[in-house]
Order: structure tokens, then C-alpha cells, then sequence
């Protein structure tokens, strides 16, 4: 390389003219490789699909708050149920209690329960009486339930369908469209 | 005081770096000594604001300032003086921040070197540079904002990520990755430069190579690099996971290597213009995208930081990158006419295609397995993962293909060869081939492909060495000199070439390694009490106890285990557990006792000091060290055939200095 002052010997530019097969290449590579991440844009990786939706609700027999005749998931079998757990201790639970009271008020049809999440009776009995339920909490003392149900923290919902399988999951706050939703794929799928 | 500072830095940067991106592009469309002189004066400024804003962050972080957000974020009075240091590119805004100062001083360094250059490229490519630099800039100026104002400052803060504080490795790794990444947006501008110009001549490709090679030298380092932190640290007795982002920094890799070679053939014959100047843009591209992986938390990693508004933000700038690259190219890609023509039949210009082939064959093969668990949950809803099998499966025949196209490739000569020189050129490498596959048979080598690999890891390694040392040779036979003596003068002048077959010596031994140590180690798990031992191979360990270490920053569970051979002594391993106070889980920190041969790798998978009991991973790794000395010698390589050209390369310049750089810059 001498200088750059002489004029460079490759061929002089022609016209431009658009390169087609460049051009459908390059579109074929690059289109869908930004609509996958368009797609994928705030999604948290984080939040790793139960395994367990799609499978069997492990059973449970577990007594209600404030004592009573313990509640089997045997006695849900037939129609639809929502199983939340829940704690008084967890903010995003009464944000979600009045949508989920509301919804088993307006859904006679689908077995609403709590299951209380590391908190004490009398601290539950005290909530529901404040706040209102309608629908029984169980008490999981020993936490066996939230376990076998891979709870990583509250509040975890599950919908089951009539035969007792998992449709879905939630984890967070639910809202009351969310509920409806959740339970019509979960009606939809009992049958 | 400091976070309305560090704004105006960063303020004043991205309007130097906007300024310079407009001057550039319209002093290369309409060519003026002028334009060129803002243009470099920008180009100096933006440097020169990058670099004090990242001296203001660290003077921040050293004096505990916790008004400024990031040292907010990340800050300690706790931790030692060298980790706040470091604690810049802990965390994602300061790891931008560190990004443009890489960037500012590669820009200010390219600028400088070319500023006698190229006139008729260098605006556009300037341009080009400060038009990334001012995405940087936007960046750190909104979404990113390491300067924000922190209204009531704590007294503290929580210190860096622990996992930064666990290894020296995750102090250098950084840097090196961002010293390779960033240093791919000069060769960028200057491959959009020659689009935009319309030519590619012999003596542009030059920069373009250069710049290409040093930040693949530091690519390679940073790759290799994460690899060795992650052997070291996390605990599960492997280099490489085939991680999403492990993958979003080997696919530029990919693509460079396979330009550096490409390069070659445009010096050489002036063929493959298109085609090199598609892989440096592909490249650039692809670092863009990998740096959409680590920060969008669209992919699960290691090493993602945390969602935040930065993901979208560098979405739009690659998707603006992008459909930029390909407009230009659909428009431009024409006027890059061959000066030559390709040997066909057997040669080595064929081989060099086949290389690039395999190269962009081995990019689409990564690069379709990190992105389609993204296709999938987009399409099906279902979360998968690709995981090693896929990556394995392909990468594997296509390492072995590299490896056998690194040895085929050299021995043939360029042009057309005749079948006596094809004989004499492919037939005596056959014995260094026999030999490493016959001693691998003999140690018991019998995965078919491990086989196969160190076959052709001969076969390569005798066609490199003695490609190597052909110009000592023949110096010895026709001056009459010493082996020293012959060395010292061919080398002086053909260090390009001999940088390069050190680049294959390296790659060689690499790829051979990875084979070896991949399918040849023996690993267990057991659960051990205090006193009890177990075996691996001639290896017998013994859990002899459990100790807790306290120190300011960390709590340590220890297990010493005493190691044998053959009823020998080799002194104790102790793996641990830290438990740092800002995590909840603890970070193991496995002991690895290397060797040439073989390393000896305990982890810790619980352990409980009452009980005195320890859960150990116990591996046996052959050949791990050598990965980790190719690749020094893979970057030496590289070094040697870049550092001659840098100096001789300004000589002339000096010359032309005084003419007007602009004088023919309208000739297209």
C-alpha cells in the first residue's frame, strides 16, 4: 500500500440496482428472526411451567380453618375447582381475595378453595372474618401440600378440571378476567 | 454533584457522537477537508466524554458516593478497593458505560490511525462508528442511566454481584469480552464504508483485517476465558454448556474467523468481496444480538441481568442495524466486482471456501439452536430447551470437518496442483495422523469421533509445523544459516504467515483437547462420612473434615479431602460452599488440582458439618489444561501477525501525511 492518493484499480461502481437474491436473503434471515424476539420480548425465563399442569392434582385431606370435617380433593371430583394458596401475611393475596370471593359468589358451578401458606389459624380466622369469604380455607400445617404441589411462594393458584387434572397455574395476583378464563379452560377440558 | 455531572459527560457525548455520525456521512458524500477535520474532532470528543464519565463512575464507586445510582446499586464500603473498582462492569447500566469507553477508544484509535487514510472510506466509516456511539450514548443517557440521582442516599450499599467477588477470572473475562465485541463495530464501519463508496480495494482491506484480527484475538481470549470461570466456579465439572450466551459470543467468533479468512483470498486474488464484507456485517450483527441475549432477559442464562427497559431499546437498534446492513447491501453489494477469479479443482482457494462454508454452516447450526426454544414457546406456547444433545450432535462433525479442512487446506498449494503434487503434498502428513490416532488407541481412546479428531489433529499438526518452519528451511538450504539464524531473518518478513500457523498450532491442540477431555474423563457422585473414602481411577479421596471459615464479606463450609494415587500422597483439595450475605443460595467454589495431563476436580453438592457429612461431585478431566494453553497460543498467534503490520503500516502514511487526504475523494 503506497497511498491512499492514487485511485484505487478495482472496478468503478456501476449504478445502483438493487441485488435481489441479497435483498430475499437477507429478508428470509432477518424478518423472522426479529418477529421471534419481538415475540419473546417481556418474557421472564424465570418462571418455569409447572410441571404438574397437565397431570393429576396430587390428592390432599385437610381441615378448614376455624375446624370442621376435613375437605378431601376426592369430594371436588365432577366439577371444576380453583385451589388457591394464600397467607395473611402476603400483600398480593388481599389484592386478589375480592375478585376471588366475587368469582366463587358469580361461579356456583366451580369448588373454590384457600389453602393457607405458612400462617397461623388464628391470624386466618381473624382475615376471613374482616374480610369476608366465600368459600372454606384449608389449613396445611406442615406446609406437605403447598410441597407437593411445588408452591414457591404465595399467591399460587391451580384450576382442575372435573376428573381432577391440572389445567393451569397462575402464579401472582389473579384478576377477576383472569379467573373467568382460567376456569372456562378448565370447565372445557372436564368434559 | 457527581450524578449531574456524569449526565452532561454522557449528554455531551451522544451529541458529539450524533454530530460526527452526520458530518461523516456528509463529508462522504460530498468530500471536504473541512468536513473531515469536525468529523475526526467529534470522533476524539466522544472519545474523550466516554472516557470521563467512566473516570467519574469510578471516582464514585471509590469514594462510596451513593448518590449516583449505580454505586447505589452496587457500591459497598465493605468490599475490598480492587472490587469496587471492577464493580463498573458488575452490573448492566456501568457495564454500558464501560462499553462506550471500550468503544470511545477504539473509535479515537481507528480514527487516528486512518486519519491520512482512506479518504474516500474513512468519512462514511467514522460516520458509521459514531452512529453506533450515539445509540450508546442514547442509551446511557435514558434507559441505562448509571447517573440517575439517588434523593436520600443510604450509608451503604449492597456490594456487587457475589459471583464477580468469587474469581479473578470473572474480573478479566469482562473486559475482554467487550474489547472483542465493541472492536467489531470498526471493522462494521469500514466494511459500510466500502459498501457505501462502492470499492474494495487491496489497500482498504488492510484496516479492515487488522482491526478484524485484534478484536478476534480478544474475542477468542474472552471466550475461552468464560469458559475457564465457569470450570472454576460453578461447580459441575465442565467448560462449556452450550448457554445461550456462552453461544451469543461464539457466534460472532464464527463468523469473524471465517472473515479473517475471506480477507485473505480479497488480498490475495481479489475474489470473495461480497461474501467478506456480508461476514463482517454478520458479525458486527451478531454482537449486537448477542447483547440483546445477556441484556433483554429474554433468554434464561447465567449470566442474564435483570429484565429491564434496556431489552427494547436494543431490540430497535438491531432491528434498525439490521435492516440497514441489508439495505445497503441489496443496494450496494454489486459494485464489489472480483478482480480475480477462484482456482476450481483442488486447491487451496477451494479449501478456503469450504472453510468459510463450514464456518457459516456451524454459525446457522448455533445460532438456530439458541433460538428455536423462542420459536417454539412463541408458536406452541410450551417452554423447551435445546439443551447439549442438539449442540453436540452438530457441532462435532463440524469441528472434525474444520479440523480436517485446517490440514488439507495448508498442504495444497494455491492455483491449480497436479496429481503429483497433490501426492506429494497430502500423502506424508499421513504419518503424523497415524501416529496421534495410534497413541490415543493405545491410551484407550474409543469414542469413534475422539478417533477421528485426534487422526486429523496429526494430520493438521504435521502440515502446520511444517508449513511453519518451510521458509526456515528453505533459508537454511539456500544461505547456508542456522536453524537460529534462518528463524530470526525469515520471520522478521513473514510473520503474518507464521502468526497464523501459530493461530492453527493453537487451534489444533484446542480441538483435540476438547475432544480428549470430553469423552475420556470419569466423573461420580457419592455421599461420604467423616473418614470414609472412595476411588476414581488410581485416585482414592478421603473426606477428612468439614471446617467453617468466617470472613467480613462471606461465610465459608469447607470439606478437606485428602487425595492419593496409587497409595501416594498428593496432598488434600478443599471445595467449598461461600454464602454471601446479599444471596440466598450458596455459590459453590469447586477444587481443581491441574495438571499437563489431567485435573482432579472435587464439588461440593451439600454438606453438614454436624453430621459430618459431604455430598461430592468427583471428576477426573483429561487434558483440560491444554484448552486453556492453546488458547494463549492461539492469541500469540494472532498478536504476531498483527503487531508488524501496525508499525509498518504507518511508515508510508507519514509520507503522504502533507497532500490534501481529500484531493480524490470524489472519484466514485
Amino acid at each position: 500500500m503506497t497511498t491512499a492518493l492514487t485511485p484505487g484499480a478495482g472496478t468503478p461502481p456501476q449504478a445502483s440496482r438493487i441485488n435481489r437474491k441479497v435483498l430475499i436473503a437477507g429478508i428470509a434471515i432477518v424478518v423472522p428472526l426479529l418477529a421471534v424476539l419481538v415475540a419473546n420480548l417481556g418474557r421472564d425465563p424465570h418462571t418455569v411451567r409447572s410441571p404438574l399442569v397437565g397431570r393429576q392434582a396430587p390428592p390432599f385431606s385437610l381441615v378448614p380453618v376455624g375446624g370442621g370435617r376435613p375437605v378431601t380433593l376426592e369430594s371436588l371430583r365432577g366439577k371444576p375447582a380453583v385451589i388457591n394458596f394464600w397467607a395473611t401475611w402476603c400483600v398480593p393475596c388481599f389484592e386478589e381475595h375480592a375478585a376471588l370471593t366475587a368469582a366463587a359468589k358469580g361461579l356456583r358451578d366451580v369448588q373454590f378453595l384457600g389453602i393457607v401458606y405458612e400462617d397461623d389459624e388464628a391470624r386466618t380466622l381473624e382475615f376471613v372474618k374482616q374480610r369476608g369469604s366465600a368459600y372454606p380455607s384449608l389449613m396445611d400445617a406442615d406446609g406437605r401440600v403447598a410441597i407437593a404441589y411445588g408452591v414457591f411462594g404465595v399467591p399460587e393458584t391451580f384450576f382442575i378440571d372435573g376428573n381432577g387434572r391440572i389445567v393451569e397455574k397462575y402464579v401472582g395476583p389473579l384478576q377477576r378476567s383472569t379467573i373467568a378464563a382460567l376456569v372456562e379452560q378448565a370447565r372445557g377440558e372436564g368434559r | 454533584m457527581l450524578p449531574i455531572l456524569g449526565r452532561t459527560l454522557i449528554l455531551l457525548a451522544l451529541l458529539a457522537a450524533s454530530a460526527g455520525a452526520v458530518t461523516g456521512f456528509v463529508t462522504g458524500k460530498n468530500p471536504s477537508p473541512a468536513g473531515w477535520t469536525w468529523t475526526r474532532r467529534l470522533a476524539y470528543a466522544f472519545a474523550a466524554f466516554m472516557v470521563l464519565a467512566n473516570l467519574t463512575m469510578e471516582y464514585a464507586l471509590l469514594t462510596h458516593d451513593f448518590s449516583v445510582s449505580y454505586v447505589a446499586h452496587v457500591g459497598s464500603r465493605a468490599v475490598p478497593t480492587w472490587v469496587s473498582i471492577v464493580s463498573l462492569w458488575s452490573s448492566l447500566e456501568g457495564s454500558i458505560l464501560f462499553w462506550g469507553l471500550v468503544m470511545g477508544a477504539y473509535v479515537a484509535f481507528a480514527t487516528w490511525r486512518n486519519a491520512d487514510r482512506h479518504p474516500e472510506y474513512m468519512p462514511y466509516a467514522v460516520g458509521v462508528w459514531l452512529a453506533c456511539g450515539a445509540f450508546f450514548s442514547f442509551l446511557l443517557a435514558g434507559p441505562a442511566q448509571p447517573f440517575a440521582t439517588v434523593a436520600n442516599p443510604l450509608a451503604d450499599g449492597p456490594g456487587p454481584n457475589p459471583l464477580l467477588q468469587n474469581h479473578y477470572l470473572m474480573v478479566i473475562h469482562p473486559p475482554f469480552l467487550y474489547s472483542g465485541y465493541v472492536g467489531m463495530t470498526i471493522p462494521f464501519g469500514l466494511a459500510c464504508a466500502a459498501l457505501l463508496v462502492g470499492r474494495l480495494g487491496n489497500d482498504f482491506i488492510r484496516p479492515l483485517r487488522n482491526f478484524l484480527l485484534l478484536s478476534w484475538i480478544f474475542l477468542t481470549c474472552a471466550i475461552v476465558l468464560g469458559g475457564w470461570w465457569a470450570y472454576e466456579v460453578l461447580g459441575w465439572g465442565g467448560y462449556w454448556a452450550w448457554d445461550p450466551v456462552e453461544n451469543a459470543s461464539f457466534l460472532p467468533w464464527l463468523t469473524a474467523t471465517a472473515a479473517l479468512h475471506s480477507a485473505l483470498l480479497v488480498e490475495r486474488k481479489g475474489v470473495l468481496k461480497a461474501w467478506t464484507v456480508i461476514l463482517v456485517l454478520s458479525t458486527y450483527l451478531l454482537t449486537i444480538l448477542g447483547t440483546f441475549m445477556t441484556r433483554s432477559g429474554v433468554f434464561n442464562s447465567v449470566h442474564s441481568f435483570t429484565q429491564s427497559a434496556i431489552g427494547p431499546t436494543i431490540l430497535v437498534f438491531l432491528a434498525a442495524a439490521l435492516l440497514f446492513s441489508l439495505a445497503l447491501l441489496a443496494l450496494r453489494v454489486d459494485t464489489l466486482g472480483a478482480d480475480g477469479r477462484l482456482e476450481t479443482g483442488p486447491s487451496r482457494d477451494v479449501l478456503f471456501l469450504v472453510q468459510n462454508l463450514l464456518f457459516v454452516l456451524f454459525t446457522f447450526t448455533v445460532l438456530l439452536g439458541t433460538v428455536f426454544p423462542l420459536v417454539v414457546e412463541a408458536v406452541r406456547g410450551v417452554q423447551m430447551s435445546v439443551g447439549r444433545p442438539y449442540f453436540d450432535r452438530m457441532s462435532v462433525p463440524i469441528g472434525v470437518a474444520l479440523l480436517f479442512v485446517m490440514g488439507v487446506g495448508p498442504a495444497l498449494p494455491w492455483g491449480r496442483a497436479t496429481p503429483r503434487q497433490l501426492r506429494s503434498a497430502l500423502l506424508p502428513p499421513l504419518v503424523g495422523a497415524c501416529l496421534l490416532g495410534a497413541v490415543g488407541l493405545a491410551l484407550g481412546v474409543r469414542n469413534p469421533w475422539t478417533v477421528l479428531a485426534l487422526f486429523f489433529g496429526g494430520y493438521t499438526a504435521q502440515v502446520t509445523l511444517s508449513e511453519m518452519f518451510l521458509p526456515v528451511r528453505q533459508r537454511m538450504r539456500s544461505h547456508g544459516e542456522g536453524l537460529l539464524e534462518a528463524f530470526r531473518q525469515t520471520q522478521s518478513r513473514g510473520r503474518r504467515r507464521l502468526g497464523a500457523y501459530i493461530v492453527h498450532a493453537g487451534a489444533v491442540v484446542a480441538i483435540v483437547a476438547v475432544a480428549v477431555s470430553s469423552t475420556m474423563g470419569s466423573s461420580k457422585e457419592i455421599q461420604l462420612r467423616k473418614g470414609e473414602a472412595t476411588t476414581l481411577g488410581a485416585y482414592t479421596f478421603t473426606f477428612v473434615a468439614a471446617e467453617k471459615v468466617v470472613e467480613p464479606h462471606r461465610d465459608s463450609l469447607l470439606a478437606r479431602v485428602d487425595v492419593s494415587k496409587g497409595g501416594r500422597s498428593l496432598g488434600s483439595l478443599y471445595p467449598r460452599m461461600n454464602q454471601y450475605e446479599s444471596q440466598r443460595e450458596p455459590i459453590g467454589s469447586p477444587a481443581v488440582r491441574s495438571s499437563l495431563t489431567e485435573d482432579l476436580y472435587l464439588s461440593i453438592h451439600n454438606i453438614d458439618t454436624d453430621a459430618g457429612t459431604v455430598g461430592l461431585l468427583v471428576l477426573v478431566n483429561p487434558m483440560v489444561t491444554w484448552i486453556w494453553i492453546a488458547t494463549g497460543v492461539m492469541a500469540l498467534g494472532g498478536l504476531v501477525a498483527l503487531l508488524p503490520r501496525l508499525r509498518s503500516a504507518t511508515a508510508p502514511a507519514r509520507v503522504a501525511a502533507p497532500s490534501a487526504p481529500i484531493a480524490l475523494g470524489g472519484s466514485n
